[in-house]
């Protein structure tokens, strides 16, 4: 891999973000995912490269760490916030088409239920991976989301719940989409929800981590 | 029985976490070279300066019926269809506390607007200590009330929360309700949401044979649940 590419993916690994920020100690006084994106820009280096060889393969190792309890939820917000970085320089070249995203993910945290930070880390997460995503926040009701299949028709949809008391919620969503959408495809997630709740309702698939959001989202593009 | 708020109120430098609790909660005890640690010591000392405080408190009532079958508890006149799991723990009930507390709007909206600033961890770390003063200072509370009742030769079972157990959250219009007016300033959305968002809300039996027990975590899935926390603090504290 090119020695800059290979620096990226470090920094985005280990949430560096700039050359001024004092983490992680082993990397202080080095540049950050902020000035090596722009430096692989200024070399030449197209925009999917760097997409496709640092800064989604960084938020998948990140993601595999998280999935294996080596690294928590402090750890992979930093490491956000690098790809955050990263992407800034790499933003404008989504609307100019040269470099392509993956899909579309529409997500939302049922109505009935305000929990955000698992949301929030699957949000960043596929992103990370190379998708477009569409979040609508908490207490999110299935008119929200038809409403934002009506802008992405071909969107994959995240459903979240931390509540037993809310994840009922996921079927009346999924229920009501189907009824003008019925290709729609749908993925659940969230501390109470098993991939038996998932099966019931009617789910295409139940992501136990950002990781698995982002492995079922492929299989779709694949199927 | 005369219906009134008992009102309690601690100052944030209370009921917030100490840092070395937050980080152990974070996954990050003796990370201080990462730039959370210092936010995280920076921002608590900044909220513990403050006057803010916390609010909270009960209404005491009745229990008139326990339909353990139904899991449906009456508390002067006003059902709560609190489960069949719930109910079970509240049998032995005489009276019931119904709770509210709040730690107030700060925290959430802090984290909202870090987050749209792109500032998550930030956001994840306000939040979390939102969740866990206003956990604090319904534990002080809880404590109160068990002191409380003390006095009158009566125990308290531990505390239970629309929205957990299988307790529907449509039944916090009936908790409103029944609890009226009071200081907390707490509303409810129309989805029954609370805001400001770092409030909690429930009921605690009390009776001669009321008893604290362990909370069903074992058939219960849930692993961020706050009731699983307040065991494990409990437990810890032991």
């Amino acid at each position: 891999m090119n020695e800059l590419l290979q620096k990226l993916f470090t920094c985005v690994e280990f949430g560096k973000i700039n050359a001024a920020s004092p983490y992680p100690p082993q990397m202080r006084g080095e540049d950050g995912a902020q000035e090596l994106t722009q430096q692989a820009l200024a070399a030449g280096i197209a925009p999917s490269q760097i997409m496709d060889e640092a800064l989604i393969p960084a938020m998948t190792c990140v993601g595999q760490k998280f999935t294996e309890g080596k690294v928590f939820v402090p750890q992979m917000l930093l490491s956000a916030k690098a790809m955050n970085a990263a992407l800034t320089y790499i933003k404008p070249y989504f609307s100019s088409g040269e470099v392509q995203r993956k899909g579309t993910f529409i997500i939302g945290t049922v109505f009935g239920d305000l929990h955000d930070i698992g949301k929030n880390l699957v949000c960043m997460m596929v992103e990370g991976a190379g998708w477009e995503v569409v979040d609508l926040g908490v207490d999110a009701s299935a008119e929200k989301f038809i409403a934002a299949l009506d802008e992405h028709p071909n969107a994959y949809v995240g459903l979240s719940a931390l509540l037993t008391t809310t994840m009922t919620n996921m079927k009346t969503i999924i229920d009501q989409v189907h009824e003008k959408y019925p290709e729609t495809k749908f993925i659940v997630g969230g501390a109470p929800v098993s991939a038996e709740f998932a099966a019931e309702i009617g789910a295409d698939g139940y992501a136990a981590d950002p990781q698995d959001d982002i492995k079922i989202l492929e299989s779709f593009l694949n199927a | 029985m005369e219906r009134c708020f008992h009102t309690y109120r601690y100052p944030l430098c209370e009921v917030l976490p100490s840092l070395d609790e937050l980080a152990r909660h974070l996954h990050m005890e003796g990370d201080v070279e990462h730039p959370a640690y210092h936010y995280m010591q920076q921002r608590l000392a900044e909220l513990a300066a403050s006057t803010l405080e916390t609010i909270g408190g009960y209404v005491l009532g009745r229990v008139e019926r326990m339909d353990t079958a139904a899991g449906i508890v009456t508390v002067e006149g006003y059902d709560f269809r609190v489960g069949v799991q719930v109910c079970g723990y509240l049998k032995e009930a005489e009276e019931a506390a119904l709770f509210l507390c709040t730690a107030g709007a700060l925290f959430s909206d802090e984290a909202h607007a870090l987050n749209e600033q792109g500032e998550f961890l930030e956001a994840y770390i306000i939040d979390t200590i939102g969740s866990m003063t206003v956990e604090h200072a319904m534990d002080r509370i809880h404590r109160a009330l068990a002191e409380e009742q003390a006095g009158r030769g009566l125990k308290i079972t531990n505390r239970y929360s629309p929205g957990y157990c299988n307790w529907p959250l449509v039944d916090q219009r009936a908790l409103f309700a029944f609890v009226g007016e009071n200081p907390t300033g707490i509303v409810l959305s129309n989805s029954c949401l609370m805001h400001p968002i770092k409030s909690v809300s429930g009921i605690i039996g009390i009776g001669t044979k009321a008893r604290r027990r362990a909370y069903g975590c074992v058939i219960c899935q849930n692993k961020t649940c706050i009731y699983r926390k307040i065991v494990a603090r409990e437990q810890g504290e032991m």
